[in-house]
């Protein structure tokens, strides 16, 4: 009973707005038809206006994009200008034998203190070039340090094979020639000793394999003469194996010479470029100050 | 115009400047009536003896000791009593270079420090690296309460590091910085400005980092810069839009440049492993300086020096040789002697501090 009377007032409510909607829209109608009859002067239909859609938005040039086209264009037809310039003034260009020439002269004509200087008589040279040119000569030590004034270069004998230092005049024996750095470092046959960086004017281990253990985690023996040290943080300017560098930037790689960029710079700096990390030697009981920077820290 | 006919005008201009580049190479072989060895070659042929060393000839005669880290700069005041040293250690050291002591250690704020120079009065010093700022100090000021020397001045502007900085010849208010940021700069110290840019992203010129600047004695309105991109280039300070003229011929980085005591050369060191002569007005690589080793391995050259004739070139390598060469002759005549820099008189070398 209550449904049926709701559903009978609905649909009293439903009829109402019907009618109501009905006349809305002929009176409407009637106003396009006036305007219509207005326009054309007859009464035909009016063809109702297109929905509403909105507008879409409008095409923005790509103007970034073409001014940096453009510039760049710009800057090789400014380029192409400069070559044409050069080209024709190629030709005005004196030869480069007459470069050479200048050269040549500006040298001669300058004196230089650096250049050696002849300053031992020529005839005393003659002589020790004579007796320290003899093959085994068993007293070179002499030539070491008698001939060592003549600016005359003359050729240590066959018998004494080595590097030796003439300061200080030593036997040229070849051990005895080296000093080393280190109590426990003995020389090896100079010539087979470890090769680079080892040379003969210092001693290495006379055992070429890796003595030290590497703490670097992933850092091997390098070259059997020394391994890195721990020198895989940021405060350390060598490294020899980068591999075990952590850079704080991305773009940042291993195998600069700094290992990694600083912190502070808000943005991530280029790395520089450089060449492999050096090789540290290590020195494990170094007393003295050698080429080798861990003695320092000892 | 529509962005695809500006990239077509681009392709068009690039295959341009290849073509006219190509045709400048050609006639400037043309020019290079002498061999490859330019100037040994002339040389020889009007009788010049080569240099030779003996023993005493060329001594260490003094060791400066202090720093705790990898020197990488040095300069000498004009004056050539001083020397500056920038160090890895975080610190400029200024040296009495006749008493070995030490008058000044500066306290940097910035320990990736790769250059440093002197100013022309010996008053100042200049350094920069990885913080991408020139900064200046006055030696005569007084040290702040932690006894540290503050900064007079910081240049600002470069966007990549610092590699090399130079003050121009008797003028202790401008001097030239190179960056990793592909430019040279020219600064104005008094305001802290930069007066001029060489080179950058819309100008000609170099297109990698530059590692090295060199100002001419003998006219200083011209520089030589030498940059990654395998080139050197000069210069004209009233002119940075481009080049003057680029100088081809290196097969890599060039590390160092340095103008030969004439001032119408430069000489140049690459990652190549090759010393070049290079005339400024002409453009002639007049020479090359190589020497080939036993074991093959290419070692860069990471300094150079001239003698203040020209006839000696000292070259620095990057396994730490350092090699002695006769410009004339182009032959090696010392080697293997410790690292030396050079008094602009010439008169004593000092072996420097060179730690790994």
């Amino acid at each position: 009973m209550q449904n049926g009377f709701v559903l009978r007032v609905a649909g009293f409510s439903t009829a109402v707005f019907t009618i109501i909607t009905t006349i809305i829209i002929t009176m409407h109608k009637e106003s396009y038809r006036v305007v219509a009859t207005a326009k054309s002067g007859c009464s035909s239909s009016v063809p109702s206006l297109p929905p509403p859609c909105p507008k879409s938005p409008p095409e923005y040039p790509d103007l970034y994009g073409k001014r940096r086209e453009m510039a760049k264009v710009q800057m090789l037809e400014r380029e192409i200008g400069f070559l044409e310039e050069e080209l024709k003034s190629v030709d005005s260009l004196q030869p480069a034998s007459r470069c050479c020439k200048e050269v040549t002269e500006f040298v001669v004509a300058n004196p230089d203190p650096l250049m050696p200087t002849n300053r031992k008589n020529r005839r005393s040279c003659r002589f020790w070039k004579w007796l320290c040119g003899i093959p085994c000569f068993n007293f070179s030590w002499i030539c070491c340090c008698c001939y060592s004034g003549c600016s005359l270069r003359i050729h240590l004998p066959r018998c004494c094979d080595c590097n030796c230092n003439c300061d200080p005049c030593d036997l040229c024996n070849c051990c005895s020639c080296i000093r080393c750095p280190a109590p426990n470092w003995r020389c090896c046959s100079c010539r087979s000793c470890c090769p680079f960086p080892c040379s003969c004017s210092c001693c290495c281990p006379c055992s070429c394999s890796c003595p030290c253990s590497c703490s670097c985690p992933r850092s091997s023996c390098c070259r059997n003469i020394s391994c890195c040290s721990d020198c895989c943080t940021c405060g350390f300017p060598s490294c020899p194996d980068c591999s075990c560098c952590r850079c704080s930037f991305p773009e940042c790689s291993c195998c600069t010479w700094l290992c990694c960029c600083p912190r502070w710079t808000f943005s991530a700096p280029k790395c520089p470029k450089s060449p492999k990390c050096p090789e540290v030697r290590l020195c494990s009981n170094c007393t003295k100050t050698c080429c080798n920077p861990c003695c320092l820290f000892f | 115009m529509s962005v695809a006919e500006l990239k077509a005008r681009h392709v068009a201009a690039t295959e341009t400047v290849n073509s006219l580049r190509e045709r400048l190479q050609q006639k400037r072989l043309l020019l290079l009536d002498t061999d490859v060895v330019a100037v040994a070659g002339y040389a020889k042929a009007h009788g010049k003896s080569s240099v030779s060393f003996g023993a005493t000839d060329l001594v260490c005669c003094r060791t400066l000791q202090g720093h705790t880290g990898k020197v990488y700069s040095l300069d000498w005041t004009p004056e050539k009593n001083r020397i500056v040293s920038a160090s890895q250690d975080g610190r400029l050291i200024v040296w009495n270079a006749l008493t070995s002591q030490k008058t000044h250690a500066i306290k940097l704020p910035c320990a990736w420090v790769m250059t440093c120079a002197f100013s022309p009065t010996g008053q100042f010093v200049a350094c920069g690296g990885l913080d991408s700022v020139c900064s200046i100090f006055n030696l005569n000021s007084p040290s702040d309460k932690d006894g540290n020397l503050p900064e007079s001045k910081m240049l600002s502007g470069h966007k990549g590091y610092v590699s090399s900085c130079q003050y121009v010849p008797d003028e202790d208010t401008h001097l030239i910085t190179s960056s990793g940021d592909h430019t040279c700069v020219l600064w104005d110290i008094t305001t802290g400005l930069r007066t001029s840019v060489f080179g950058g992203e819309f100008q000609s010129g170099h297109t990698a980092d530059v590692l090295s600047v060199s100002i001419n004695g003998s006219n200083s309105r011209m520089f030589v810069s030498g940059s990654c991109d395998s080139t050197a280039r000069l210069w004209d300070t009233r002119v940075a839009s481009r080049a003057v003229r680029t100088f081809h011929g290196h097969e890599g980085d060039v590390n160092t440049v340095k103008f030969f005591p004439d001032g119408n050369r430069f000489g140049t060191g690459s990652d190549d492993g090759t010393c070049r002569l290079f005339d400024i007005r002409t453009g002639h690589q007049l020479q090359e300086y190589y020497q080939q080793h036993s074991d093959d391995e290419v070692r860069h050259v990471t300094s150079i020096a001239f003698s203040i004739s020209g006839r000696l070139l000292f070259a620095g390598y990057s396994n730490g040789d350092c090699y002695v060469w006769d410009t004339l002759l182009a032959q090696c005549i010392a080697g293997k002697i410790w690292p030396l820099f050079l008094k602009g008189n010439g008169k004593c070398t000092h072996m420097p501090f060179w730690l790994f």
